[in-house]
């Protein structure tokens, strides 16, 4: 009786979190983990399938990671909790589900050990660390961190200094790891792609194919399941999707504008919200898009088309991933600072919910 | 492995054109009809939503991409509309023409960019190199500088700063907008010279001016990139000094009505962020110096059973030393207890595995507390009899 199960979303057993019919902060019914943090949720990372069941991570800007276990049922359990000096902005697992990864404006990444509860210091910047990853190779394993301090580093946790270093143009916004494919994304539209056999090193430098900054990035993979290109998101609404060789790239590579307030009313200009995440679904290859305007929206870029959009949430949605099976899609809700200080409210509550994703992220078409 | 991810089959030419390429299609797919499809968007009017709409008023509307034709309409079908063909990337046509259409673009992008409410503090291009003029911050950059300079306690430099930019980016914007002849020869001379390209290093803004730089710069490629963002470099130099009182963000800045600026900012936050040493202090050699900042108010490693299933056998005990899983009895210890989390700041030394349930966490917000019990807290000593039961909020201990 998996509420996560593909049978079906049970919205029984939710009753517990009493979310009233109207109530704006939580339109969707979604579940809602229970000790969200106290400040804004900056990341969210499940488990690998190597741990049984599922685990979440949530970094925020209160200096902590938190780590749930999600049950079958839908109930949330804290499990544990580590600190920083300065708010969390990324955090991943390591791929047999043993350690958390974790990256702070306090320019240092740490590796939690979840069994000992312990976590240690592994890498150091020059500046606030904004992206880390895990990389997997089969001749090497390491972490990589990308930093405003524009550097891309490579450790290897068990020694201070970093297996490699390599300059970027500006500094990182975002990134994400699918070996043997890594993108980052950098201030002033940076764009650069490397390669990560026998040993990282930049492939590409691409040019951007949207106009404002950039905010978020995701690599998906073919049919295959090898990485074949990106979605990248920007401040202004609107994702690109690349292609690193395309048969076709004028026409397979596309943009589409999201997160926008009503367009039909054409007398108006439309709000324009930034895409603050990406995440591509484990299983259907569909993606997931959270913005600024408190919506998440499902794509099918294949088919081209929207699969959903959600109601509109009383806050931002900051971050999103699925669980490692594509059952569960979890997102956050919190302040992201797009309006800048005026409407950061500390008082207000910060969510994470969580919402079976197995059905609604179906492609459209079967190809 | 992947195919041919290490074949360089597009040159740098092609890659311009690939470049160069998007936009200029209206993607039908053959599958798709109108209205075949599920949900329609709903995004509804945001005149009256929370966060209202940032940014000056600026002109009208402008020409919209998606008031066009049907197939760039977002909100009626479930489409993906490329970028417009008359935007961004069409090169084609003589150069005079071209010209035009690219200054037409920029000031049809500025006049959405100043109406729709996005994010003002970023770069622009509608070519490979980013347009002078405009600054790149995250608004990740922007919170965290304000979290440095809340620390200490005058928030007036962040204020004057943010402002400061904010003038800078509408007047920009106003320029292109407007686009008198002079910018408008700057621009084109601007956009048909651009500066050295990406594959020399740089993207082109690796100036180091900082904030309070006035003037935009033409000639040069604009704007100081910032470097990178330590406490200390990150400057806002205020120009003037008379805002009001400190603490205060009077002055209007753009982002719609200012809210009042709470008189105790980091009243209800907390003590969990105290960036303080953000300039790092950490010595990394020693794992051993590490503070176990972990809080320690769950217990020791024993009680972390992540083992959640009825077979205790986590499986990662045994290469990491870790003890005998507990029995599954101190699961128990968790809970289901709100505040299961407690407060972020838990010195290691308190309460090791007691997370009693009356007491959730180690502060109190103030929200939580009676009236008597916050004067208790703020009166000079306790009253006997009158001892407040729950612990004081954070921001009233006395360092």
């Amino acid at each position: 009786m998996s509420i996560f199960g593909s049978s079906g979303f049970g919205t029984g057993g939710t009753g517990v979190f009493g979310s009233t019919a109207a109530d704006s902060h939580n339109p969707m019914k979604d579940i809602e983990v229970t000790s969200p943090p106290d400040d804004s949720i900056s990341c969210l990372a499940f488990s690998p399938p190597s741990l049984p069941g599922n685990f979440l991570i949530g970094g925020s800007w209160a200096n902590d990671v938190r780590c749930w276990e999600v049950q079958d049922n839908g109930q949330t359990v804290p499990k544990a909790q580590q600190m920083h000096t300065g708010p969390v902005l990324d955090a991943c697992w390591s791929d047999d589900g043993s350690k958390v990864f974790t990256a702070s404006c306090d320019k240092t990444a740490k590796m939690w050990d979840l069994n000992s509860n312990q976590a240690m210091q592994i890498a150091q910047h020059d500046g606030p660390i904004k992206a880390i990853h895990w990389i997997k190779a089969p001749n090497y394993s390491c972490i990589m961190t990308g930093s405003w301090d524009k550097t891309l580093k490579f450790w290897d946790t068990r020694s201070p200094n970093p297996m490699m270093s390599l300059q970027m143009p500006e500094r990182c916004y975002c990134a994400d790891v699918v070996y043997p494919m890594a993108v980052v994304a950098t201030a002033e539209r940076g764009l650069i792609v490397y390669q990560l056999e026998n040993q990282p090193s930049e492939f590409r430098r691409i040019d951007s194919p949207l106009k404002h900054q950039h905010r978020c990035v995701a690599i998906f993979k073919d049919k295959q399941n090898k990485p074949t290109g990106f979605a990248l998101g920007s401040i202004e609404g609107r994702v690109a999707i690349h292609y690193i060789n395309p048969p076709n790239p004028a026409k397979d590579n596309f943009t589409f504008k999201c997160h926008r307030s009503n367009g039909t009313n054409t007398t108006t200009p439309q709000d324009i919200y930034a895409v603050n995440a990406i995440s591509f679904h484990p299983v259907h290859g569909t993606l997931a898009t959270v913005g600024s305007d408190g919506r998440f929206s499902f794509w099918d870029k294949d088919a081209r088309t929207k699969l959903k959009t959600s109601e509109q949430l009383d806050q931002p949605i900051t971050a999103c991933c699925f669980n490692h099976n594509g059952n569960i899609f979890a997102y956050a809700s919190s302040y992201d600072w797009s309006k800048g200080h005026e409407y950061y409210n500390p008082q207000k509550k910060n969510y994470i919910f969580l919402r079976n994703a197995a059905e609604e992220l179906k492609p459209r078409n079967k190809k | 492995m992947i195919i041919p991810l290490n074949q360089h089959i597009f040159n740098i030419t092609q890659q311009n054109n690939l470049c160069e390429g998007f936009g200029n299609r209206v993607w039908v797919h053959p599958n798709q009809q109108k209205g075949s499809y599920i949900q329609p968007s709903s995004f509804s009017s945001h005149g009256s939503d929370d966060w209202g709409r940032g940014g000056g008023g600026g002109g009208g509307g402008g020409r919209r991409d998606n008031a066009k034709s049907s197939e760039f309409s977002f909100s009626s079908q479930n489409r993906f509309s490329e970028l417009s063909a008359p935007s961004t990337f069409d090169r084609r046509g003589m150069t005079g023409d071209d010209d035009d259409k690219k200054l037409e673009v920029i000031q049809t992008d500025m006049e959405i960019w100043e109406s729709s409410g996005q994010w003002c503090f970023s770069c622009y291009s509608n070519s490979k190199t980013p347009l002078s003029g405009f600054t790149d911050f995250s608004p990740e950059e922007l919170r965290l500088e304000y979290y440095s300079t809340r620390a200490s306690g005058d928030l007036q430099g962040y204020v004057n700063g943010v402002n400061q930019l904010l003038s800078q980016w509408r007047s920009r914007v106003q320029e292109l907008k407007v686009m008198n002849p002079a910018i408008r020869t700057a621009l084109l001379s601007e956009l048909n010279n651009p500066a050295p390209q990406a594959s020399s290093g740089g993207f082109g803004l690796t100036n180091t001016t900082g904030f309070g730089s006035s003037a935009p710069d033409f000639g040069s490629r604009g704007f100081g990139a910032l470097a990178p963002v330590q406490a200390s470099s990150f400057s806002f130099a205020a120009p003037s000094g008379g805002f009001g009182s400190s603490g205060a963000p009077s002055a209007p800045t753009g982002f719609g009505s200012a809210l009042a600026a709470p008189t105790q900012p980091l009243s209800g936050f907390g003590s969990s962020s105290v960036p303080v040493p953000l300039a790092s202090t950490f010595p990394f050699a020693a794992p051993a110096s590490d503070k176990p900042a972990v809080a320690s108010g769950f217990g020791t490693a024993s009680g972390f059973n992540f083992a959640s299933t009825a077979n205790t056998g986590s499986g990662f005990g045994s290469s990491f030393g870790a003890e005998a899983p507990v029995a599954a009895g101190s699961s128990s210890v968790f809970g289901q207890t709100s505040g299961g989390f407690g407060t972020t700041t838990v010195p290691p030394a308190a309460g090791t595995g007691s997370v009693s349930v009356a007491l959730n966490s180690l502060f109190s917000p103030e929200s939580k507390l009676a009236p008597d019990e916050l004067n208790q807290f703020k009166a000079k000593r306790f009253t006997l009899g009158q001892i407040p039961l729950k612990p004081p909020p954070a921001n009233m201990l006395v360092v």
